[in-house]
């Protein structure tokens, strides 16, 4: 067959890369785990084969147990609230034809994914400051966004300004590719605005829909830049992220076999909730 | 009348200085390797780059490669990283005193007593050499600038109360109260830095606090220590009463409340005054002043404690660790280099000769112009020799530091007293360093 | 769903343009309006603040009212820190992102193009395991393989190095993801074997024939890459030391976390004008080429 080597040569580009950036990385990290660090007296420490104890620590470490609580507390508050106002947005900006309005609030939806995260959470860390938050001095209140009893939503709410317009413009954009002869249909039919929403284009959004939910379950996993900039401006605890647990196991402690066997950890728990979430779905729809 | 009579006492203060100090700046540095060579160098110092030059022209053979990779923990990542991978330090790295024995501990400082620093040690302030050489016999990095503990204070806002510059802690607080009577509560006396271990443990430095201590082969780790407890539990009681704010350091809300004349003292390091400079430019200029920190005991020499401050360390990585000693001994000891870094970046220097040096002691720049043309470097030089010399910190202080703002934010909370604050802090810390392998009472 | 026969005349025609099927009204309601607006104010408020903030001082950062600007304007002043800051280094840095950002998103829209080509068009042994496996790595946390590349980097001396930061981003699984979609609904696979009958090279179809029908995906792949590339900051972080190979985001840091840990010379709001700068070009190319962008995302999302 002249075809099989055809697809290796078109493969080959991105198989090299893949190989020399993502897997010999992640083989190095899980090659790293099963290291610990030995000390004994002032000297510096040495590394020595731990076999899974760093493993065994991570599932005994109650901070990096409470660190994935508070994502799946993102999961289940942030996620969902982000993703109802961007199909919301997206079901009244496809209701009306094309138009200049419509154009400017696509385009102002959207801005805030561009500003890099390092960025939005030096802003935002701006507009939460206590007496200086424009917010505070419009309403006249006091509010600390920056407490450490809510300071788990304010980050929610960085994270949902940068990214509930790009969620959006996905979804909408799912919707303008529908062919027009369905609508066309239904609207035969005699279907009202809110049965065509109902009955026609949420059920076609569902893949769009599931497609957002993956990246936001993948992408609430990683947060870091928001906790981390805002650091200085307050009580941000260690485990408010696996990512910022983990960031400092390596950068602040030192220790990169458990910091390597707590990122092999988050990406088990990323896959698994992923697929748990698209098995669920799929089944729905099937 | 009033100015004439504070310059002269800064005078007498700097003379003084001069006298007290018998070794001059600008000792005889170790002969220069030959060939050609250079060096990398990680500092975040404003303007290092123009210090440089100088080296460069009394050693033209060696280049100076200088990189700002971020202040702080930014500049650590990479160090950390480039020591784990065994390649990639630089030669020469800046490092605060408190953060030493964490990257002494990842094996990857070179002693520099090998390479004669250890005779360089009568040329820095007594309790600098402490914190480079904890034994006594290693000497991790050269110490490059400090941060002794002094009151900054508006003048204006003082004198519109009536309150006189405290003396005592017991002057302070009878002033804080009184503050906040007559303001009706507008004015906060002072504040507590919420978020910087380092603060509130220069505070508790001063009165002769000690954290850690090096015992036999092991550490013996004492952060609720009685020093720190009274000092905890003397600030909590001005928090809880109104009289103190907890506002986070070098934040909007803070340079805010300073400029808008909401906040009337505040114990800074002798780097602060310059962050008052060029945060607040025109606003509050002139009104601010500085005065000796507080004292536990009335009358006795003034003690104080240290806040930042940092180091240069060698890296084992360094090809030439005998001119990366050469030049962090130069950057921190030569006349030249500590006039530069002083203007360029307002460094305060860890040179005991440098303390004196002319620059230090101009008015008509910043910092000492925007606090009213008083010649602050006099009164933090006073500081500077009036710091405990045996404060140690251990390797795993960097957690420590973390923990410390997790145990004040319950205690702000008033989940904890001051007392349960600071055992927990011990507890949560002691258990950490014992995860991690170092053998700790 | 529903089905009727689609050929009743029913419709009424709009004199002009024909009205999208489905999308008779032609303004929002009040409510909406209200919704819009109200969304609107949430996503651009903070970038007002933005406007206002590169204006002002630092001194006036912490003294005025956020939401405005005051005077004097500071603007001039903070422009001219910007650009000559450390010897004019920001537009080292401007250019650097443009570089990096430009040659990841070619780079990885091709490999992403030749690689989802493979997997729509042929079948060969393990392609199903191991599409699975590119496609989980999009969970593996970026903090997980910074410290390993970096190791990797050091063993082949790229630290330092322009290839650094280029060579990984130009491996986008996703992208590839996201090309085998829109290879398997814009190339129809009769199409291909039509060409091969009249005896086009391998080559050929896919260069001449099939990348044509695909252009939005191209596209997609293009911008994601781009931004992604854009925004990067903790490859950057790790793999580069030299100010003059920065990116933008990093070189902003750092300076932020100069002005932070020394206080001697802040520059905030010199920052804020540098972040401003820094995401104009993403903006020119969401506008410029949204359109493609748009269609592109979800004819694949649809699909899925």
């Amino acid at each position: 067959m002249r075809y099989r080597t055809t697809p290796w040569l078109f493969l080959t580009p991105f198989l090299l890369a893949f190989t020399a950036f993502f897997i010999a990385p992640v083989g190095y990290a899980v090659y790293l785990s099963l290291f610990i660090k030995k000390r004994s007296g002032f000297g510096p420490a040495q590394n020595v084969f731990g076999g899974l104890e760093n493993y065994l620590r991570a599932f005994q470490d109650t901070a990096f147990l409470q660190s994935l609580g508070n994502i799946l507390l993102f999961l289940a508050i942030q996620v969902p609230i982000m993703l109802i106002v961007a199909t919301a947005m997206a079901l009244i900006l496809d209701s009306v034809k094309s138009g200049s309005a419509q154009k400017f609030f696509r385009t102002a939806f959207y801005l805030p994914y561009t500003v890099p995260g390092v960025i939005a959470g030096l802003l935002w860390g701006y507009l939460y400051s206590k007496n200086l938050s424009p917010l505070n001095q419009i309403t006249g209140l006091k509010t600390d966004f920056l407490s450490s009893s809510i300071l788990l939503f304010s980050i929610g709410n960085i994270v949902t300004w940068t990214w509930t317009g790009y969620n959006m413009i996905t979804l909408y954009a799912a919707l303008q590719n529908v062919p027009g002869d369905i609508y066309e249909a239904a609207r035969i039919d005699g279907a009202s605005n809110w049965n065509l929403t109902r009955y026609i284009k949420l059920p076609l959004l569902r893949p769009a829909l599931t497609l957002t939910a993956i990246f936001s379950i993948i992408g609430t996993m990683q947060i870091f830049s928001e906790p981390f900039v805002l650091r200085p401006l307050g009580y941000v605890p260690d485990n408010i992220t696996p990512n910022t647990y983990l960031y400092l196991a390596v950068a602040r402690d030192g220790n990169f076999g458990y910091g390597a066997a707590l990122a092999i950890i988050m990406a088990l728990f990323t896959l698994i909730f992923s697929s748990f979430f698209l098995r669920n779905v799929r089944g729905e729809t099937a | 009348m009033k100015k004439v009579m504070l310059s002269l006492s800064a005078l007498s203060i700097s003379t003084l200085l001069l006298a007290g100090s018998a070794l001059a700046a600008d000792p005889a540095f170790p002969k220069a390797p030959s060939g050609n060579i250079t060096l990398e160098v990680w500092s975040w110092v404003p303007g290092l780059d123009k210090t440089v030059a100088s080296f460069e022209k009394a050693y033209p053979n060696i280049k100076i490669k200088i990189l700002n990779l971020g202040g702080g923990p930014a500049t650590y990542t990479k160090l950390q990283t480039a020591i784990k991978a065994g390649a990639g330090a630089p030669d020469v790295a800046q490092v605060e005193y408190g953060f030493l024995p964490a990257f002494a501990d990842t094996g990857g400082l070179a002693d520099l007593s090998k390479y004669g620093a250890g005779d360089y040690e009568e040329y820095f302030v007594p309790w600098t050499w402490g914190q480079v050489s904890p034994d006594g016999k290693a000497v991790y990095a050269i110490p490059q600038d400090t941060g002794p503990f002094a009151m900054v204070y508006r003048n204006d806002i003082l004198k519109k109360y009536g309150v006189a510059v405290p003396k005592t802690w017991d002057e302070y607080a009878k002033a804080a109260a009184t503050v906040k009577t007559k303001s009706k509560g507008t004015v906060k006396f002072g504040n507590f830095y919420s978020t910087f271990a380092p603060w509130f443990m220069a505070l508790a430095w001063a009165d002769g606090g000690q954290f850690f201590k090096r015992d036999g082969d092991g550490w013996i780790q004492n952060l609720n220590n009685a020093s720190a407890k009274k000092v905890l539990n003397y600030w909590n009681g001005m928090i809880r009463r109104g009289e103190v704010g907890t506002l986070a350091g070098f934040s909007a809300d803070y340079w805010n409340a300073a400029g808008a004349g909401k906040l009337a003292t505040n114990m800074e390091a002798a780097w602060g005054p310059g962050g008052y400079a060029g945060s607040l430019g025109t606003k509050s200029a002139g009104m601010w002043r500085a005065a000796p920190l507080p004292q536990w005991t009335a009358g006795g020499s003034i003690k104080s404690g240290n806040w930042g401050g940092s180091s240069n360390v060698v890296t084992t990585q360094s090809k030439n660790p005998q001119a990366a000693t050469l030049f962090a001994l130069w950057l921190n000891l030569s006349s030249t280099a500590i006039t530069a870094d002083w203007n360029n970046g307002g460094l305060f220097p860890a040179s005991d000769a440098g303390l004196a040096l002319p620059a230090l002691a101009v008015t008509s720049k910043n910092p000492s112009k925007f606090f009213g043309g008083q010649n602050i470097s006099a009164v933090y030089a006073q500081a500077s020799r009036g710091v405990n010399v045996n404060f140690e910190w251990a390797p795993w202080f960097p957690f420590v530091n973390d923990n410390y703002t997790k145990q004040i934010d319950r205690m702000l909370k008033g989940q904890l007293t001051p007392d349960q604050a600071l055992d927990a802090w011990q507890a949560e810390s002691l258990a950490y360093a014992k995860q991690n392998g170092f053998t700790v009472k | 769903m529903t089905t009727t026969n689609l050929d009743q005349p029913q419709t009424v025609k709009t004199a002009q343009a024909p009205r999208p099927p489905g999308r008779p009204r032609q303004g929002f309601s009040p409510l909406q309006w209200a919704a819009l607006s109200l969304f609107c104010i949430y996503s651009l408020l903070p970038l007002w603040w933005v406007l206002t903030t590169m204006t002002k001082s630092n001194g006036q950062l912490y003294s005025t009212f956020g939401l405005w600007f005051t005077s004097p304007s500071n603007f001039a002043e903070n422009v001219q820190i910007l650009f000559t800051r450390d010897n004019g280094i920001f537009l080292r840095w401007l250019l650097n992102s443009i570089l990096y950002a430009g040659v990841s998103a070619v780079g990885s829209m091709l490999f992403a193009a030749m690689g989802g080509y493979a997997f729509s068009k042929f079948r060969f042994r393990g392609s199903g395991p191991m599409f699975n496996i590119i496609l989980a790595t999009i969970m593996v946390p970026s903090t997980a393989l910074a410290l390993p590349i970096f190791l990797l980097m050091q063993k082949i001396g790229l630290i330092n190095t322009y290839w650094a930061v280029i060579l990984p981003s130009l491996v986008n699984p996703f992208g590839l993801y996201l090309m085998r979609l829109f290879w398997d609904a814009g190339f129809p696979t009769d199409l291909m074997e039509a060409a091969r009958i009249d005896g086009a090279s391998e080559s050929k179809i896919f260069w001449q024939l099939g990348l044509p029908l695909v252009r939005g995906g191209l596209v997609t792949v293009a911008l994601f890459s781009f931004v992604g590339a854009w925004n990067n900051f903790f490859l950057p972080l790790v793999v580069v030391n030299r100010d003059t190979l920065f990116p933008l985001t990093l070189g902003l840091s750092v300076w932020n976390q100069t002005s932070v840990s020394s206080g001697q010379d802040p520059i905030y709001t010199v920052i804020v004008l540098g972040a401003l700068v820094s995401i104009l070009p993403l903006i020119i190319a969401f506008l410029s080429l949204g359109r493609y962008w748009q269609g592109g995302l979800t004819s694949g999302a649809t699909k899925g």
